[in-house]
């Protein structure tokens, strides 16, 4: 019961983006004798999973999510990666891994950092390409790395003729395995269609939503 | 009825001959003269060019002063990058909200391309005299600290540092004070102020009340001090959270985007006048007759509250076709033929 209700406590603190707090209750947890598996799936993924809530809802704000995924990944760089055994190199799984970045022609950032945080805190292999990325550099990158999805990023409208050659290009080289998901202001007035991608998502958790269901398929 | 005419007496829920169409034609317009991007934001002559043929070919009831969203936060100290066919993104110059002393108020005729926004207001003045509204655009506080720091950093510094974010916003509310002042002298009419980082998507309700709202209501009363006929407030996304505030900053008219459904907008903002809020993206991806079927959706739905003017919920693409936008009057004309106003 006690456990219970400090592993409340640091949801709270994480929801509420007091990274400090959440550094030094989730230290406390361990030490009492929780292991960091159940951190991690008790405390972490729940609250991952109660922002998700949140963020179905007109409640949601860039400033709020920023927040707790800063403070969740205080706790993963502060306290987990101390209690996690190294992994192994080698080990890379398509299913969880994702290239993300930017189009060319844009470089806003701050939606790619948001779901960068988001994904690695659900335990995805996030590989960030950057900004002002060209089409053939998403793919190259995405075959280099054996990912599973593209993510790609955009605020910009004039962009989005750019996204569409993504597939193009997968296509071109044999590679329509690889799926194609796009974020960002200017995509969410298009259908995945209009873009030539697999999934149009409307913000963080939609996509994470969207990796879990293939990665289910899959596995 | 001109242009103008029309538009004030929107804004005061009169009568008027048609619905006012008012769609936020910037940048798409450079391709009617054949001009890169690039000429359009640098060069007042393209700006007054372009934004008069634009009228011309689409028969709306504004000229936008517009270039692009960097102009205060250049003006300031931050490096622009110039691109030929798109518009100019800035670079973060200072890492923490306290640097203000990197920082520097404007001469506004002579610091970075704030003189192409007063030249091209007083221009376009000249050419519409009175018989069209002059809207020059301005950029609000919030959306200028986050261009100075860096969206992120303003975001988690908003939480860290609230103290040195007011400084840094008492900082760029000067600097948009004095830039929308000076429009208004070079003969603007009015004007439009964007302020996307004030917009709920992005920070709390909170937020917008204690740091942006007593900023918009100090910058729009002194534009009316200066003698702005109105002052139009453009936030964009899902606003629905802070439009019962709209009515506090002192805007005479407000743009609703497409995720707002615009009744429901109305309601919440008690009879304030409103444009929008016709998707952007449909001028892309509709036809004309599709885009004109929206538009007669939007004058239905808006056809017993006063105050509406038909418009876009944020800027046309820039590589959107005209025709489109035509079409936005063509069904104001069709509506005036069909309902008497």
């Amino acid at each position: 019961m006690r456990r219970g209700a400090k592993i409340e406590t640091l949801i709270e603190a994480i929801i509420g983006g007091e990274a400090q707090r959440s550094v030094q209750i989730a230290e406390q947890l361990l030490k009492e004798g929780l292991t960091v598996e159940t951190l991690i799936q008790e405390g972490l993924t729940s609250a991952l999973y109660s922002l998700n809530t949140k963020c179905t809802n007109e409640d949601f704000n860039l400033l709020e999510i920023m927040l707790a995924g800063r403070a969740m990944m205080a706790v993963m760089d502060n306290v987990v990666c101390r209690y996690l055994p190294p992994s192994r190199t080698g080990e890379t799984r398509p299913e969880k891994t994702i290239v993300l970045g930017t189009i060319e022609g844009d470089i806003h950032e701050l939606g790619k950092h948001v779901v960068k945080i988001l994904l690695r805190s659900a335990g995805y292999k996030v590989i960030d390409i950057g900004k002002d990325v060209p089409p053939e550099e998403f793919v190259s990158e995405a075959i280099k790395h054996q990912a599973g999805y593209i993510g790609v990023s955009s605020l910009l409208t004039p962009t989005l003729p750019s996204i569409k050659k993504i597939k193009e290009i997968l296509k071109r080289q044999g590679r329509e395995d690889i799926r194609v998901v796009a974020g960002g202001a200017a995509v969410q007035q298009a259908s995945a269609e209009d873009l030539n991608v697999d999934f149009v998502s409307g913000n963080a958790f939609d996509l994470l939503r969207y990796l879990d269901g293939i990665r289910d398929e899959l596995t | 009825m001109n242009s103008l005419e029309r538009v004030i007496k929107s804004l005061k829920g009169e009568e008027t001959d048609r619905v006012s169409v008012i769609p936020q034609v910037f940048g798409v317009t450079a391709k009617l003269r054949g001009y890169s991007l690039y000429e359009y934001v640098t060069d007042p002559s393209v700006v007054v060019e372009c934004q008069i043929e634009a009228r011309e070919l689409i028969g709306h009831d504004v000229v936008y002063a517009f270039v692009d969203l960097t102009v205060e936060a250049e003006a300031m100290g931050a490096e622009v990058i110039y691109r030929r066919d798109a518009y100019p993104v800035v670079k973060a110059t200072i890492k923490e909200a306290s640097e203000t002393d990197r920082l520097r108020i404007p001469e506004v005729t002579r610091d970075g391309r704030m003189a192409v926004i007063l030249e091209s207001s007083k221009r376009l003045r000249d050419l519409v005299s009175d018989t069209c509204p002059v809207v020059a655009c301005i950029v609000g506080p919030l959306t200028i600290a986050g261009q100075l720091l860096g969206i992120e950093p303003l975001l988690y510094q908003i939480v860290d540092a609230p103290e040195a974010v007011e400084t840094l916003l008492d900082m760029t509310e000067e600097v948009a004070g004095r830039f929308g002042r000076a429009v208004i002298q070079a003969g603007a009419h009015g004007i439009i102020l964007f302020d996307p980082m004030a917009s709920p998507v992005v920070v709390p309700e909170d937020v917008f009340v204690r740091m942006e709202l007593p900023r918009l209501k100090r910058l729009f009363q002194t534009f009316k001090d200066r003698g702005a006929l109105f002052n139009w407030l453009s936030i964009t996304g899902n606003c629905k959270r802070i439009l019962p505030y709209y009515r506090l900053t002192g805007a005479d008219l407000v743009t609703v985007d497409y995720q707002v459904n615009l009744s429901e907008a109305y309601g919440l903002l008690e009879g304030m006048a409103l444009t929008g809020n016709i998707k952007p993206y449909v001028f892309i991806s509709s036809t004309y007759d599709e885009i004109k079927e929206k538009a007669r959706e939007c004058l239905h739905e808006m056809a017993d509250c006063r105050g509406y003017l038909l418009g876009t919920g944020c800027e046309v693409p820039v590589d959107a076709p005209l025709d489109g936008v035509r079409a936005l009057v063509d069904a104001s004309e069709e509506f005036r033929r069909d309902h008497v106003r």
